[in-house]
């Protein structure tokens, strides 16, 4: 008897058939759900997920500087796993995960970024329609800033330098997400003109959970940009340009007694320039970056400039060498009341740096580069009595690496 | 005698690089009946997928490095390594895929013929009916 009833409890016993019936439900429920799966398995098969990515490692060697000592480390420098799925005939999705400095969540080691996530419509090759969190176009080199086998450098021109974004202000220098992009390009003879506006968010993002949902621009304001190019054979050179309003002073107000929304939404312009071109085995590029935050009464201004050129030669198919100069110069002049303390503050970083790269195999690079760098540091003090403090520092870095596709 | 051989073989190897022809090869279905440079470079290079009807452009390369394969790329003002870090953006970038290469000479002729909008390059001398010429770089 006990086998033809499910005991639940004394007063609660289930009749055989009724084990039978709540069996074969069940198998036909699990039957249509694998039948579900096989056909989205069947259809994926024609658009399947695609999962790959990239990581560079490397050994760098860091003279002394400052009051920090020689030192010596490898490094999983970056790593991004990257998905995409045709959508339709037009429709693509694309996510791009990033993990730098040898990241580890439990360690506190470096960072972990969702960089991309967007759906494209490719209407023609006049009009693409990004839509979803995306690396704007900008320069030349910022579309390709993160891709490392694309890269001869190890250390990469400073304002793109990801693993350095916790001691240079990147995402000043360049706009590093917009959240809708249309771009193309319009052909004419053999030249072809380029076009990207996009919008994005300012920089007022919020990462005080107290204040509500976090990774959130809390203004009304946007991010508004685009670039302009042309590309005729081997030369490529264009204009960028981007809009958006900074409220990142508005925590100096306090110190300075002042009301908040005095140093709030403070205009802030981009432009930037780029120059490639190939010619013979030779090839050079190069490319300005101007950020300028400046606002009146109270008198506040902040001024980014970054040059870089760099010319390479292919010795052989395989293997390119460089070499590079590379100049950041920041300007800060804060605001002051009467009788108080005013300061300018005027850094350049100054790089010089050599390298090669081997492609050992289509999707494995070998790095070498050297690189000497020299910080000018000048404090000036206005008020009460005008104070000038400099300091000057050099120090090199040698590093290898290894840039792997997977 | 081994420098008479080797001088030989040479020349040969000149001679024949000199004589080879490539043709660029397509589908018979594609809206066209031939093809310019600057065209072949924006398939090659991803910046334009569609033929003129709509119909998807599909890519293919040859594998094995040759004669074949140095004409076609140099006819289009690229080093091979050039176009694969061209497709290799593409990639990384969520732009495109790069293009199948195919094993042989054989292999491409037999996916050309059987693929709709496909195009790609073999040697002159290998083409069939089965698949539509639409131009030949290198002189006779």
């Amino acid at each position: 008897m006990c086998f033809l009833y499910l005991v639940a409890g004394e007063d609660n016993q289930i009749p055989f058939f009724r084990i039978i019936k709540m069996t074969l439900k069940r198998t036909l429920i699990l039957c249509f759900l694998l039948l579900a799966i096989a056909s989205a398995g069947a259809q994926s098969e024609e658009n399947p997920l695609r999962i790959f990515g990239y990581f560079q490692n490397s050994l760098q060697q860091w003279t002394a500087f400052q009051e920090r000592p020689k030192q010596n480390s490898f490094s999983l420098q970056q790593l991004n796993l990257l998905f995409q799925k045709d959508l339709g005939p037009s429709w693509t999705a694309f996510v791009n995960f990033e993990f730098l400095n040898n990241f580890s969540s439990s360690r506190q080691w470096g960072s972990f970024n969702l960089e991309e996530a967007w759906v494209k419509y490719r209407a023609s090759m006049r009009f693409n329609l990004k839509l979803g969190l995306l690396v704007p176009i900008f320069n030349n080199l910022h579309e390709i800033k993160n891709r490392t086998p694309l890269l001869p450098y190890i250390i990469r021109p400073l304002a793109y330098e990801t693993s350095f974004s916790e001691f240079i202000l990147i995402e000043v220098l360049t706009p590093v997400r917009a959240f809708a992009q249309a771009y193309g390009f319009f052909p004419a003879g053999e030249a072809k003109f380029d076009y990207a506006v996009y919008v994005g968010n300012s920089p007022n993002i919020s990462n005080d959970p107290s204040r509500g949902q976090t990774g959130v621009d809390t203004t009304a304001t946007f991010l508004f940009g685009g670039r302009l190019g042309l590309r005729y054979g081997d030369l490529k050179l264009g204009l960028s340009a981007t809009y958006d309003k900074d409220n990142s002073a508005e925590d100096l107000a306090d110190a300075l007694k002042i009301a908040r929304p005095e140093l709030s939404a403070i205009p802030k312009i981009r432009f930037g320039g780029d120059l490639s071109y190939n010619f013979a085995n030779f090839s050079f590029e190069s490319e300005f970056i101007k950020v300028s935050l400046e606002k009146d009464a109270p008198k506040l201004e902040r001024n980014l400039d970054f040059y870089y050129a760099t010319l390479g030669y292919h010795f052989t198919e395989a293997l390119f060498l460089y070499g590079s100069y590379w100049l950041l110069d920041s300007h800060a002049a804060l605001p002051a009341l009467p009788n108080e303390i005013k300061e300018e503050e005027n850094d350049d970083i100054k790089v010089v740096t050599f390298g090669a790269s081997y492609n050992m195999l289509d999707r494995v690079r070998l790095k070498v580069q050297f690189a000497r760098i020299r910080l000018d540091e000048e404090e000036l003090q206005l008020q009460p009595e005008m104070m000038v403090r400099r300091t000057e520092d050099d120090f090199s870095v040698f590093a290898l690496a290894i840039s792997v596709t997977f | 005698m081994k420098i008479v051989i080797v001088t030989l073989l040479f020349l040969f190897s000149l001679i024949g690089g000199l004589f080879s022809q490539v043709a660029v090869i397509a589908h018979k279905s594609v809206p066209v009946d031939e093809i310019k440079k600057t065209e072949l470079l924006d398939f090659y290079s991803g910046d334009i997928k569609k033929w003129s009807d709509g119909s998807n452009v599909i890519v293919k390369d040859l594998k094995p490095k040759g004669d074949v394969k140095r004409i076609f790329y140099k006819f289009l003002g690229k080093t091979p390594s050039r176009m694969k870090s061209i497709w290799l953006k593409s990639m990384l970038s969520g732009e495109g895929d790069p293009p199948e290469a195919m094993k042989s000479e054989e292999e491409m002729l037999q996916k050309i013929a059987a693929t709709p909008g496909a195009i790609g390059f073999l040697s002159h001398t290998k083409v069939n009916n089965n698949v539509k010429t639409l131009i030949v770089i290198g002189k006779k």
